[in-house]
């Protein structure tokens, strides 16, 4: 059966061919709070390129060549609006966790929007959220880290009493299922709510206005359309929800930084079940 | 080459509730449920009923609007056959099911009532169609 199940979440990261990105497979032990646990590890000075996905990780980073591993350095993103490039260094090892959209507030402690279009780095991030902490201690290998990253956010989800409330759930929900196709103003009525308290529900959970997180996932499907199920530009820009192909165009140089004609290396990263 | 109704898959935000729902409100048993909670297939016989969590909808890169209780009704509906469609109509409306228009009798001999599941899908409660 589960061969209906293709895939349990996919998302798109640029990489050079020197960074080795692998999404783990470790679906069974993953809460509801946790969308992909990743590592990345890198043989040659590079440059990681983010997309936008409208998602925030937990990023450990570490010297991949020591034994054990010990400098350990603590990274959180905030939700993005445009790509942006990371300078990755020979022999830098990172061990991430990717949280499910709405969670971050559960799992940090802080609301997103206070990380909108930036991250936090090592004390900054310890300073906002002194749990993170302990995932700093020294580790005998990457899948300690991988495991001690993993045993924190569940926990964190557990213990948390700034839970998602199943309103805003649904929204984010609903924002998701359709690929930011509909109209806020759609989301709004289906859910018996206004406009505004609509605004206020998505800021707080994802740290982007319903606006930007449509747009993202606008965005993000195109790319999927045109890379995973090979439609032509002009098929993609219609059922991606687009006014044209121009608009999809400027809309994938905008967030993305590349062509719709020239897209880049992009890996269609997926953790499968 | 002729098709075969295979399944009918309704995506939801939360599969389990539907499923608990679908058998209390209409006595539907599950096949079963995937330990990732994003997909249970109900025992309908030939053509399966299933559900699929939204984010299913995500991963395969589908664009859909989602099903609430709180928005009008999708353009489709699912037909299950009751002996006793009145019986089976207040069973569901106990169950959570949302009353839509009660089992009437209808020219062609079938009784046909209307409820909405947790998810705000249109689901008609009906009598066998009549030899």
């Amino acid at each position: 059966m589960p061969s209906r199940l293709a895939q349990r979440r996919a998302g798109f990261r640029e990489m050079t061919l020197s960074a080795r990105y692998t999404e783990l497979s470790l679906a069974a032990g993953l809460g509801e709070e946790v969308e992909a646990v990743w590592t990345s590890v890198s043989d040659r000075a590079a440059s990681y390129r983010v997309l936008p996905d409208g998602r925030c990780d937990i990023i450990l980073r570490f010297d991949a060549g020591q034994r054990p591993i010990t400098g350990v350095t603590v990274v959180v993103t905030g939700p993005t609006t445009r790509f942006y490039d990371v300078p990755i260094e020979p022999g830098i090892g990172f061990v991430g966790l990717r949280l499910r959209p709405g969670w971050f507030e559960t799992v940090l402690g802080f609301e997103p929007a206070e990380l909108t279009n930036s991250n936090l780095i090592g004390a900054q991030a310890i300073a906002a959220c002194p749990a993170l902490k302990c995932l700093c201690a020294p580790a005998r290998d990457q899948n300690e880290l991988v495991t001690s990253l993993t045993a924190f956010v569940r926990k964190r989800a557990a213990d948390g009493r700034l839970v998602l409330a199943p309103l805003s759930r649904s929204v984010i929900g609903a924002f998701h299922a359709a690929g930011g196709r509909l109209r806020i103003s759609d989301v709004a009525q289906m859910h018996a709510v206004s406009a505004r308290t609509l605004q206020r529900l998505v800021v707080k959970a994802t740290g982007l206005t319903p606006k930007a997180l449509a747009g993202i996932l606008q965005f993000h499907r195109a790319l999927r359309l045109l890379r995973d199920h090979r439609l032509s530009p002009a098929d993609a820009a219609v059922e991606a929800g687009f006014s044209d192909q121009a608009h999809m165009s400027r809309v994938i140089r905008r967030m993305g930084g590349f062509s719709p004609a020239r897209l880049p290396d992009v890996t269609l990263v997926s953790l499968d079940d | 080459m002729a098709a075969r109704l295979g399944y009918t898959i309704l995506y939801v935000a939360d599969v389990e509730a539907t499923v608990a729902f679908y058998e209390a409100a209409f006595g539907l048993p599950r096949k079963f449920i995937h330990e990732s909670n994003l997909y249970a297939e109900m025992d309908t016989g030939q053509t399966t009923l299933s559900f699929a969590g939204e984010p299913m909808a995500e991963m395969n890169g589908l664009a859909i609007r989602a099903n609430r209780k709180t928005d009008v009704a999708a353009g489709f509906e699912l037909a299950l056959i009751f002996h006793d469609p009145e019986e089976a109509y207040l069973n569901a409306i106990a169950a959570g099911a949302t009353p839509v228009k009660p089992p009437e009798h209808k020219p062609w001999g079938q009784i046909v009532g209307y409820v909405r599941d947790v998810n705000g899908c249109l689901v008609e409660i009906a009598s066998a169609m009549p030899d």
